[in-house]
């Protein structure tokens, strides 16, 4: 069977989470900078206005400790984000990281520049960055979710707000950037014409909180071996870089959602990748052993 | 079950709709803060909204609503025209006006006019002053005591007055209001009770402050506490986090500090009802998070600090 390439074909059902993206990144947009206009005492009409921290479920994350312990919430952060947080969380149980792969704009942005970057290098794109340093660097983003968790705490204020690239990305007219928002903006911009999602994988404090949700989600990515040709469409599909390939069930903290390896895309095989109910299964899901790759891999199955 | 694009897509896009919109319907869904401040829960003014609690991303009017008052008030007093700006704004206004060094007027400045307009109670922070003009309505229209309205005259910023802030009350209303402060505090009391601790002071300290004192000292450390207990915030001089003498409570001072101070955790409960705050959190927050008067709490930590 001719193998079609990662990227290629099966373009209709990818489109679903390509328009769920777009028309997120929208909304986020327009009810940004309709609540930036606000703050500047501008009021168009229609344009929903809410501050960014106010539709960012995040804020209600770093907000729990404050609101139980002292009854209010970290300044800039309302009820609404309390809301989507809930919102993410149930997500997260039954489907892992799906704000991740479908609805976060910064993820959607990355993506659009992962595009161009492929134009650049082909296939060479998302695959320069040495293994070692990347095995260690995908823990970077618990070590920041730390850090902003413990200043956020002590401090009351959202302190990620000055190294946030995406707050700075839909406040860069604003005013409101401290210059190490725009050093990460750049930063992130320029790497990600080399790497897929780099700020994802290596800084994103909410991602390290979603992606826990990857151990123990209902609902997971299946590799259905006995099928399986080892063509590895899957692996070159993944955003993330995660060897589905080498994996029963994708456990991976890391993984998206995104739905990438799977038969309704990358996979050239009817029925062999697929998102299933996976009760019970947090390692095997055809009764094999783990391989040894998937050993080495960063949560069991890279 | 298998799940698809379209599966995910569909349910991703209807959790949002389905739950932003029942977050609606039942009053969850906040996306900025309500303009209603906290009520005192306790004392002669248990069911008031609490002036400690004006935030920076209240309008003019949305205050004005809040406390019952005309906002053309709070416009006059602050120099301002328009009723729907935020008052965090005084800040960026005042930036370039010559204030004495360490005085700010801000959202502090808003909760004190409001406090002294009202007479209800709010402790000031150290570096909060008034523009003379918030002093001429206060004279006019305030419901506090004019003691401590002429003592908020005491440091209040005078424009064009070359950065320094006018002394414009008379000198015995000054001498009157600070007869118990050790050189350049302020703490005064609305209550007529209060205001006799007040003047029950030791003299030396009185004659200290009944020469002139420097405005821009006072503004720099000193708190304007409004309070409405018969036990007034001992005499000293009031700080604030940075700047603050050791052992004063301040809006700043947090659980641990106090603690360090040589507070046991069953005196602050004593206080504040049998409850505490997590050690880093603001004291000042947490009793305006629980609906209590801090001017009182902070009264009675401070009492049981200078005890020791
Ligand atoms: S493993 Fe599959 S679903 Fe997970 S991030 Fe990679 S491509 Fe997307």
């Amino acid at each position: 069977m001719k193998v079609k390439t990662a990227r290629l074909g099966k373009k209709g059902s990818r489109k679903a989470r390509r328009i769920v993206q777009i028309v997120f990144f929208i909304i986020v947009a327009v009810t940004a900078t309709g609540g930036a206009l606000k703050e500047k005492g501008i009021t168009i009409p229609i344009i929903p206005e809410a501050s960014l921290h106010s539709i960012c479920p995040f804020g209600g994350v770093v907000s729990i400790w404050q609101f139980l312990n002292v009854g209010t919430m970290v300044k800039k952060v309302h009820e609404s984000s309390f809301v989507l947080a809930g919102i993410a969380l149930v997500l997260a149980l039954l489907f892992g990281p799906v704000i991740c792969g479908w609805v976060c704009p910064f993820g959607t942005f990355q993506e659009w520049l992962a595009a161009l970057g492929r134009k650049i290098f082909r296939k060479k794109y998302n695959t320069f960055m040495p293994a070692k340093l990347d095995k260690v660097l995908r823990y970077l983003r618990y070590l920041v979710l730390a850090w902003v968790s413990y200043m956020t705490v002590v401090t009351g204020k959202l302190v990620f707000q000055d190294y946030d690239p995406y707050f700075t990305l839909f406040n860069l007219w604003t005013g409101e950037v401290a210059i190490t928002g725009y050093i990460a903006l750049a930063l992130v911009i320029v790497l990600s014409l080399f790497v897929e999602r780099p700020f994802c994988k290596y800084a994103c404090p909410y991602g390290a909180v979603l992606g826990v949700f990857n151990l123990f989600r209902i609902f997971g990515i299946k590799r259905n071996a006995p099928t399986c040709i080892s063509c590895k469409a899957c692996d070159k599909a993944c955003p993330m870089n995660i060897k589905v390939s080498a994996s029963k069930v994708v456990r991976n903290h890391q993984c998206i959602s995104c739905l990438e390896c799977t038969s309704e895309a990358a996979c050239p095989v009817p029925a062999t990748v697929e998102m299933l109910a996976l009760p019970g299964q947090v390692k095997d899901t055809f009764g094999q052993k783990s391989t040894k790759s998937d050993s080495k891999a960063i949560g069991g199955d890279k | 079950m298998k799940v698809t694009y379209k599966t995910i897509g569909i349910l991703v896009v209807a959790s949002f709709v389905v739950g932003i919109g029942a977050a609606e319907l039942s009053g969850l869904w906040k996306t900025e803060s309500t303009k209603e401040p906290v009520t005192i829960k306790e004392g002669e003014f248990a069911g008031m909204p609490n002036p400690s609690d004006i935030r920076g991303s209240y309008t003019w009017s949305d205050v004005a609503k809040a406390f019952g008052f005309d906002v053309n008030l709070a416009l006059k007093a602050f120099g301002a025209s328009d009723p729907l700006v935020k008052v965090n704004t005084l800040e960026s206004i005042y930036e370039g006006a010559s204030l004495p060094e360490g005085a700010e007027i801000g959202t502090d400045s808003v909760r004190l006019f409001v406090s002294l307009l009202t007479g209800l109670p709010h402790t000031s922070e150290e570096s909060t002053i008034l523009p003379f003009s918030a002093i001429e309505v206060l004279r006019a229209e305030g419901k506090a005591s004019s003691d401590l309205i002429e003592e908020a005259a005491g440091r209040a910023y005078k424009p064009g007055a070359a950065g320094e802030a006018a002394t414009a009350a008379p000198a015995a209303s000054v001498a009157d209001s600070a007869a118990d402060a050790r050189p350049a505090a302020v703490v005064s009391s609305i209550a007529p009770a209060a205001a006799k601790t007040t003047a029950t002071a030791e003299p030396a300290a009185a004659q200290a402050v009944t020469t002139p004192v420097p405005s821009s000292s006072v503004a720099q450390a000193s708190t304007t506490t409004t309070v409405h207990t018969p036990s007034p915030t001992k005499t000293g001089v009031e700080g604030t986090g940075e700047g603050a003498a050791p052992g004063t409570i301040t809006g700043k001072t947090t659980f641990k500090e106090i603690k360090a101070w040589g507070l046991s955790e069953e005196q602050i409960k004593s206080v504040t009802g049998g409850e505490i705050g997590n050690d880093i959190a603001a004291i000042r927050d947490w009793v305006v998070s629980k609906g209590l008067s801090f001017s009182e709490i902070k009264a009675k930590l401070q009492e049981m600090l200078d005890a020791r």
